[in-house]
C-alpha cells in the first residue's frame, strides 16, 4: 500500500488536483452542448506541436508551447465567430469538422517526423504515469491562473454559459472562454492524454447533472466522482498492472454506470 | 540469552544474504537472455519491454517503476535506444543503485564499437541515433562483448559468485563459437547478397555474414513507408533480382506482403529479441539460430524459382 503511494504519488496528486477545473469547465461545455469542443482544440493544439517539431523545436520548447498557444487562440476565433445563430449547421458539426481536419493535418505534418505514428498515439494515451513534479507544477500554475480568472469572472461565464440573459459583449467573453478552455485543455493534454482530458471534463460533469440540480450541487457530485474515479483507477493500475491513463477512464465510465442505476432505481426524473 | 539470538539473528542474516539472488532488471529480452546465461541460478532477470514490442517505443507500466525500484542492476542498450521511455521511468523509481555510473548500471552500448555514428546531427534524416545504430545486439560478436561487461558487473556485484559468473561466461562463449561457424557456413554460399528490411535494424548483422541490408522501406528511420520511396524500392529490387524482404513483428507486415507481391520475393520474419517469433523463445543462440536458418531458407527457395 504504502508502495503503491510512494510510487504513485505524482500521478495520485495530478488526478486530485487538475481535474478540479475540469469538471467546471465540463459543466460549462454540457450545458453549452458543445461536448467534443475539447477534443477539437486539443487537436488544434496538437497541431501546433507538430509543427514546432517539423521546424526543428523540441516538444517541450518554449517555441513549441507557443505554437501550440497560438493555434489554441485561432480555434478559439473560429468557435466564436461559428456560434450558431442558423440552426441549420449546429456548432457540433463544425467542432467536429475542426478536429478531423486537425487531426489528418497533424498525420500529414507527423508523416515527416520521425516515429510519427507513435507521438500521435502519446498524445491520445498520454504518460500520466510517468508526469513529473516539474510537468505537475506548470500544469498547477496554469490551472491556478484560469481558475482565478473564472472566478472573479464568474457572472459574466455562468450568464454566457448557463442565461438567461447573455453578458454584454457576449462575443468577446465567448473568445475568451474558449481561450482560457484551450489553454487548459491543451495543458492537461500534455500531462494526461486526450482521452483522460475528454473523460475529467465530460463524465464527473454528466454524473453532476444526473443528481444535482444546483450548479453547486452538480460541481460538488462531478468533483466526488472525479476523485473515486481517480483513486480507483490508480490503485487498479497499480494492482492489475494497466496502462495508468487507461485504468482511470474506465473506472470513471463505471461510476457513471454507478451513478446512472442509482439515478433509476431512487431518483426522480 | 539476548546475545544469543543477537548472534542467531545475525548469522541468519548473513546467510540470507548470501543466498540473496541478484535482481536484474533488462530493458529488452535479448539483454535479459544473455544475463540469464551469465547469472543462471544466481540471479532473478526480468525484461521491462515485450520480445514482440518496439524498443524505441515501450507503454510504461507501474509495475516497470516497481521493479525498477528494488533491483540491483540494469541492463539497458544505450546508444539512444531507450531514450524516449527509460529516464522517466529511472526518475520515478528513484534507486541510486541504478545512477548513472553505479555499478549496477550496465550500458551494452559501453562494450561494443557502434556502426553508423553521424559526422552531423540533423533531425530532418529522420532518427537518427546521434551515438550510432543501437541495434548492436544482432551480431553474435558483440553478444560475446555485451556477455563479458555484464560477467564482469555481476562479479563485482556479487563478488562471491565471481567463479560461477565466469564458468558460465566460457561455456556461453564456447557455445556460440562453434555456433557461429555453423552459421557463417550455412549463409557463406548466399555472401554479397543484396536484402531488404522494413528499417534499419541489421547493420551489425549484415556486417558479420557478409550481406547487405541496405535497402529499406522506411524512407528514412522511423518514417512510414510513401508510395513514392516504395516504388523506387521496388524499382531496385526488379533491378537487381533482390527477392528477401524482413520484417519485424511490430512493423507493417502488409507493406513488406505488397512490395513482395510486386516483385516475386518473399517476406521473412525476423525479429531482434527471444521470444518475439514462435521457435526463439529458448535464448540468445536460439534467436540466431533461427534467423540464420530461417533466412538461409529463404535464399534457397527463391533461388530455385
Amino acid at each position: 500500500m504504502n508502495e503503491a503511494i510512494h510510487f504513485m504519488r505524482w500521478p495520485l496528486l495530478a488526478c486530485l488536483l487538475l481535474p478540479g477545473l475540469l469538471v467546471y469547465l465540463g459543466l460549462h461545455v454540457i450545458q453549452r452542448e458543445i461536448i467534443f469542443v475539447d477534443l477539437a482544440l486539443a487537436q488544434v493544439a496538437a497541431l501546433g506541436t507538430c509543427v514546432a517539431i517539423l521546424l526543428g523545436h523540441e516538444p517541450n520548447a518554449w517555441q513549441a508551447y507557443a505554437l501550440s498557444l497560438g493555434f489554441t487562440l485561432v480555434g478559439a476565433v473560429i468557435f466564436t465567430v461559428t456560434r450558431p445563430k442558423d440552426r441549420r449547421v449546429p456548432q457540433e458539426a463544425l467542432i467536429g469538422i475542426v478536429y478531423v481536419v486537425a487531426a489528418a493535418a497533424a498525420l500529414v505534418l507527423l508523416s515527416y517526423s520521425v516515429h510519427g505514428d507513435e507521438e500521435l498515439r502519446r498524445t491520445l494515451v498520454g504518460e500520466i504515469l510517468l508526469v513529473g513534479a516539474g510537468d505537475l507544477g506548470k500544469a498547477v500554475a496554469v490551472f491556478a491562473l484560469v481558475g482565478a480568472l473564472h472566478y472573479v469572472f464568474r457572472n459574466q461565464f455562468v450568464a454566457l454559459s448557463f442565461g438567461p440573459n447573455p453578458p454584454t459583449h457576449a462575443a468577446l467573453w465567448d473568445f475568451i472562454f474558449y481561450l482560457l478552455f484551450g489553454v487548459v485543455v491543451s495543458s492537461f493534454v500534455g500531462v494526461g492524454g486526450v482521452l483522460l482530458t475528454f473523460s475529467y471534463l465530460i463524465i464527473p460533469a454528466v454524473c453532476g447533472s444526473l443528481l444535482g440540480k444546483s450548479l453547486a450541487a452538480q460541481l460538488c457530485v462531478g468533483w466526488l466522482v472525479a476523485v473515486i474515479g481517480s483513486v480507483c483507477g490508480l490503485a487498479v493500475s497499480y494492482a492489475a498492472d494497466w496502462p495508468t491513463g487507461a485504468a482511470i477512464v474506465c473506472a470513471l465510465g463505471l461510476a457513471l454506470v454507478v451513478v446512472s442505476v442509482y439515478k433509476r432505481a431512487f431518483g426522480r426524473a | 540469552m539476548n546475545r544469543q539470538i543477537i548472534l542467531i539473528t545475525a548469522s541468519a542474516l548473513v546467510t540470507i544474504c548470501a543466498h540473496a539472488k541478484l535482481n536484474v532488471v533488462a530493458t529488452t529480452a535479448d539483454l535479459a537472455a544473455i544475463a540469464r546465461a551469465i547469472g543462471g541460478e544466481e540471479i532473478e532477470v526480468t525484461a521491462l519491454a515485450k520480445p514482440s514490442e518496439d524498443p524505441h517505443f515501450v507503454t510504461p507500466k507501474p509495475s516497470y517503476i516497481a521493479k525498477l525500484n528494488r533491483a540491483d542492476a540494469l541492463i539497458e542498450g544505450g546508444a539512444e535506444l531507450e531514450l524516449g521511455w527509460l529516464p522517466p521511468l529511472l526518475d520515478a523509481a528513484r534507486n541510486p543503485k541504478l545512477a548513472l555510473g553505479a555499478l549496477g548500471r550496465i550500458q551494452a552500448s559501453s562494450a561494443v564499437n557502434l556502426l553508423e555514428v553521424p559526422t552531423t546531427l540533423d533531425r530532418s534524416r529522420g532518427d537518427i541515433h546521434a551515438l550510432g545504430n543501437p541495434h548492436f545486439m544482432t551480431d553474435p560478436l558483440n553478444a560475446k562483448a555485451v556477455a563479458e561487461l555484464i560477467t564482469a558487473r555481476f562479479a563485482a556485484l556479487a563478488p562471491e559468485k565471481a567463479e560461477t559468473f565466469k564458468l558460465n561466461l566460457t561455456q556461453f562463449n564456447a557455445h556460440l563459437d562453434s555456433k557461429l561457424e555453423q552459421w557463417k557456413k550455412l549463409l557463406k554460399p548466399f555472401a554479397g547478397r543484396r536484402v531488404v528490411a522494413y528499417h534499419n535494424t541489421w547493420p551489425y548483422f549484415a556486417r558479420r555474414f557478409d550481406l547487405k541490408i541496405d535497402l529499406f522501406l522506411e524512407p528514412k528511420p522511423g518514417i512510414p513507408p510513401t508510395p513514392a520511396h516504395l516504388s523506387d524500392v521496388i524499382a531496385r529490387m526488379k533491378a537487381e533480382n533482390i527477392k528477401v524482404v524482413l520484417v519485424e513483428p511490430y512493423q507493417n507486415r502488409k507493406t513488406a506482403e505488397r512490395v513482395a507481391a510486386e516483385t516475386g520475393a518473399v517476406v521473412v520474419d525476423f525479429c531482434q529479441f527471444p521470444g518475439g517469433l514462435k521457435g526463439t523463445e529458448g535464448g540468445y543462440i536460439e534467436l540466431l539460430d533461427y534467423l540464420v536458418t530461417t533466412l538461409a531458407k529463404a535464399f534457397e527457395t527463391t533461388e530455385r524459382q
